[in-house]
């Protein structure tokens, strides 16, 4: 048991003094920022990572994973308490979640989203720690065929696939990997849409990036689309423990949730989405109690939460084994890695085995933490709900432009994080996802790395990428999936 | 119908940005070296990307408007979007001389007043408590170079 002898050691890095505080400060601020609307774990990654670069790198992406994970604990409370998801993988959650507070019922709704993420967040962590290893063999048997096959499968699942509309995805998409480009190209030295700007040299910075997308346009946008309904906080009132009829409806549902959740993670299907209402549907087929549906069934709750936190645990499986991210956090995530020097791959888990094993390790410990920190705690969280919409902006303002500000300590950086705000307010207006762009950002360099080497070792022939079974196969299952909307609609028989 | 306009701008837009990448792509040399591809390839690329999917875009605007789009139920107000805007170009022009916490006061209390508070006294009072506060964390405890601008003589020059 190779993985074991690696987890222990792991334990042994996580639970040294410093490195438990980071990840308490990680959990905590995960949560407080999971409990304000309007604030994900991507945004709060993103503005830290540049007030962090003095810092150990391990402590610091233990931080950065606490973070992660306490915004899916944090989210829930809104989501149950506001009835406004925070992110997409919380709207299943809504159904039944907001009708238990309403009800009366927020405690133990409260309760099956924090025990079921626990629950489910540790046994995806024993996945992980079980599958990751075995990944990473596969992953060293890949050439950059391979890996490029791998990135366009990852772009095209991420852009197209999942949302509203393919169109509008890939057009995030190139938008993201267009501002790839820019910069000095790694291969040759030759500067590209730089236009002579020193600034535009470097590259335009992921955090400057997701900032602008993140905070900046969606601060214009709430500031201009404030709407005159009061939403209503429901309150938590009686006993927050839930009773053994609760338990015994809450139980299956997680294990069934843990199971949906994880393999979506690990597969680039763009997070927790598709999984979350997956669990949804799953529970509301399955339960005893139908006529409860629609009214606060708790495996309605106890389902989607329990899947939302698998899937993100999945996630983390192609960004530690492979270097891939499949959602717009863990894009970020991978970010924070490039700017310690570190690429995620097969080879950190041999170069960086304790600062690897040591974040996996972590997520135990997190989880356990969170779990004290969500459910005794819950008051001080409905407190932060309770921050006045013009106070919260203007605080995660004052974040955004401290994070842009610090990465040179120049105002260009600011100007482009205006620019970038009021394109993320132009995307959430008309309905356009900012995740791939953000995505693209920071994996088409990779990706373009990997296609030009992959050329150079077959001497420019092109046919590599279709020549190789694994890689032929990816793009294969990519092209399908483009394609298939399409093809659905030619050849279906026409019903009125 | 204005959405629609919007959507064709934009879509247009889009397609004028993939030319701008084309063409500035044409003026990169095509030398690959040893990987035989140049670093005008993928340029090309994303630029054709670019214009196929702005007239795409395109095509949807024009027959219909786009599709499966998420409709906004308010409506767009211009004053508080002005604010918020003023707040960061303040923000831009004041923290490189007045330093990092009178530039985060006058942010804050600019994006408040995008949403609609006026309690100026209040609000300037909790962004400097605020931004003082991330000042003294950052510079003093994590070593991030923030400027202390005009109040260097309170701060000590630790921030530059």
């Amino acid at each position: 048991m190779e993985a074991l002898n690696a987890l222990i050691a792991g334990f042994g890095v996580a639970l040294k003094p410093i490195n438990l505080m980071w990840g308490f400060i990680g959990v905590t601020l995960g949560t407080f920022v999971g409990v304000l609307p309007g604030v994900g774990p991507a945004l709060t990654v993103a503005m830290l990572l540049p007030l962090t670069v003095k810092l150990d790198p391990t402590g610091a992406l233990i931080m950065f994973a606490g973070i992660y994970y306490g915004a899916m604990f944090g989210g829930s409370t809104t989501t149950i308490l506001l009835n406004t998801p925070g992110e997409s993988g919380s709207i299943a959650t809504a159904f039944e979640g907001n009708r238990m507070a309403r009800a009366g019922r927020a405690g133990p709704a409260l309760a099956t989203s924090a025990i079921g993420s626990f629950v489910a967040g540790t046994a995806a962590t024993i996945l992980l720690t079980l599958l990751a290893p075995v990944v990473v063999d596969l992953a060293l048997k890949f050439g950059p065929a391979e890996y490029f096959a791998l990135m366009v499968f990852a772009f095209i699942t991420v852009a197209a696939v999942l949302g509203n509309s393919t169109v509008r995805g890939l057009t995030s998409l190139f938008l993201g990997l267009f501002l790839g480009l820019i910069g000095i190209d790694s291969q040759t030295g030759q500067a590209r849409f730089a236009f002579g700007v020193p600034e535009l040299l470097d590259g335009v910075d992921v955090v400057v990036l997701a900032v602008g997308l993140f905070a900046v346009g969606e601060a214009l946008y709430a500031a201009a689309h404030q709407s005159r309904v009061r939403e209503t906080i429901e309150k938590v009132r009686g006993s927050l423990l839930m009773s053994a009829r609760d338990w015994s409806r809450s139980w299956p549902a997680w294990l069934r949730a843990t199971a949906i959740g994880f393999p979506f993670g690990t597969i680039p299907a763009g997070g927790s989405e598709i999984p979350t209402f997956l669990s949804y549907a799953t529970e509301k087929k399955l339960t005893k109690y139908p006529e409860e549906f629609g009214k606060g069934a708790i495996e309605g709750v106890a389902g989607p939460e329990a899947a939302n936190n698998a899937a993100a645990t999945g996630v983390l499986v192609p960004l530690l084994t492979l270097g891939i991210p499949t959602s717009a956090t863990a894009a970020i995530l991978l970010g924070a890695f490039q700017n310690y020097g570190l690429q995620p791959g097969p080879l950190l888990f041999d170069s960086q085995k304790e600062l690897v094993w040591g974040l996996i390790a972590s997520l135990y410990v997190g989880n356990v933490m969170l779990l004290i920190l969500n459910l005794p705690l819950i008051g001080i969280w409905v407190k932060v709900l309770e921050i006045p919409k013009d106070l919260l902006y203007a605080g995660i303002l004052v974040f955004a432009t401290l994070g842009a500000y610090s990465l040179h300590q120049s105002w260009v950086d600011l100007v482009t994080l205006y620019v970038f705000g009021l394109l993320g307010f132009a995307m959430r207006r008309w309905d356009i996802p900012v995740g791939p762009a953000v995505i693209g950002l920071i994996l088409g360099p990779l990706a373009e790395t990997q296609f030009r080497r992959a050329l150079s070792i077959s001497q420019g022939d092109a046919s590599v990428f279709l020549t190789q079974p694994i890689s032929a196969t990816l793009l294969a299952i990519t092209a399908l999936l483009l394609l298939a909307p399409w093809l659905v609609r030619r050849f279906r028989p026409k019903s009125s | 119908m204005p959405r629609s306009r919007a959507e064709i701008a934009l879509s247009l837009g889009v397609v004028a940005l993939g030319i701008g990448v084309a063409a500035v792509t044409a003026t990169l040399p095509a030398e690959g070296g040893y990987a035989r591809i140049g670093p005008n390839v993928i340029p090309a690329v994303v630029g054709a990307g670019i214009i196929v999917l702005g007239l795409w875009l395109s095509y949807e605007a024009f027959s219909g408007g786009w599709r499966k789009r998420a409709e906004s139920h308010e409506a767009f107000a211009a004053d508080p979007f002005l604010w918020v805007s003023a707040g960061l170009f303040a923000h831009m022009a004041l923290i490189g001389w007045a330093g990092f916490v009178i530039a985060g006061t006058a942010l804050f209390a600019l994006v408040c007043r995008g949403f609609g508070s006026r309690r100026w006294a209040r609000n300037l009072a909790i962004g400097l408590v605020l931004s003082l506060a991330i000042f003294l964390f950052f510079v003093k405890l994590l070593n991030v170079n923030l400027p202390a601008g005009w109040l260097t003589p309170l701060l000590g020059s630790a921030g530059i």
